[in-house]
């Protein structure tokens, strides 16, 4: 995630210092370039650093084991959002509610369990034809 | 249901790669939850050129629970019973964490039969000797239980070297 912004800024910034400078010129200093078409491509992707819940094993992009052995079709099952613990890791959020029953810690780091956000899997019914 | 599913997934994660060598896990052909997992006694420690084998049940609840693990081969160890095979090991019991799979619970018994904890016995001979800090006893009677009871590679599919010359290669390859 950190690259592509990182990218943005210093493209973007380029024109802007040319128009700032042409102002503080007053006159109409030659433009030494012109940008006529511009295509941004952004790329994206969860910040973590692995793409698999540890605990059903299915990709963190579909939804949970129990969420396809038994799909409710409620957009707010939490087996179709996954859940950050202030240590960073990531499961499904009904693999981790149903863990955190039997002990409030990380099943990868064994660190005190703390939500730190959850997030729908599938925003706004997503491509995958979740039904 | 989910138990299955996910001990699917391992199944097929470890036809894909023979990830670790000196462990075979091999699912009951009738009931996926049932499975055999022969390892390889560590080098460097009295189980070394023997093969065990171990039972493993998977409850319903897996991975929330962990799996039933015991020794079907008879073994000296001060952390295993030697008539039921029970093994003490704390990540099959409060330590257990659902991230852990079946190969990654073979690896830790491995390391159990490389460092051995002799202040929580399950056998107490073994224990005993280890705590009177009598290696060699320790070793020459794991070595003869392991070289009574145990398997030799020849047999099995996971281990082709029963010579020690094939011993070598192996560590090289490493």
């Amino acid at each position: 995630m950190a690259e592509p912004e990182a990218m943005d800024v210093d493209v973007e910034k380029q024109p802007e210092e040319e128009a700032v400078r042409d102002k503080k010129g007053k006159g109409k200093a030659s433009k030494r370039f012109e940008i006529k078409k511009w295509n941004a491509v952004a790329m994206w992707s969860w910040a973590i650093c692995t793409d698999t819940c540890a605990i059903c094993r299915n990709n963190l992009y579909e939804p949970s084991i129990e969420y396809q052995a038994n799909p409710t079709g409620d957009p707010d099952h939490p087996g179709l959002s996954i859940a950050w613990g202030v240590c960073g890791h990531v499961f499904h959020l009904d693999c981790i509610q149903r863990w955190l029953k039997t002990r409030s810690a990380c099943p990868l780091c064994n660190k005190e369990w703390e939500f730190a956000k959850i997030e729908k899997i599938l925003p706004g019914g997503g491509s995958m034809g979740v039904e | 249901m989910t138990a299955k599913t996910r001990v699917m997934k391992e199944y097929k994660e470890i036809s894909r790669s023979q990830a670790d060598e000196a462990i075979e896990l091999l699912p009951d052909e009738r009931n996926i939850l049932l499975w055999k997992g022969l390892i390889k006694g560590p080098q460097e420690s009295p189980y070394e050129g023997h093969i065990f084998e171990l039972g493993i049940k998977v409850p319903d609840s897996y991975p929330l629970a962990p799996p039933a693990v015991h020794f079907v081969t008879k073994i000296f160890h001060p952390n295993v019973h030697f008539k039921t095979g029970e093994i003490c090991l704390d990540i099959l019991k409060t330590s257990w964490s659902p991230a852990w799979t079946l190969q990654a619970v073979c690896r830790a018994v491995l390391a159990l039969l490389s460092a051995p904890a002799p202040d929580s016995p399950l056998n107490c001979d073994a224990g005993n000797l280890l705590r009177a800090q009598d290696m060699r006893g320790y070793s020459s009677m794991a070595r003869m239980y392991a070289t009574r009871l145990a398997a030799m590679p020849q047999g099995s599919s996971i281990v082709e070297q029963p010579h020690p010359s094939s011993l070598n290669t192996f560590k090289e390859d490493h």
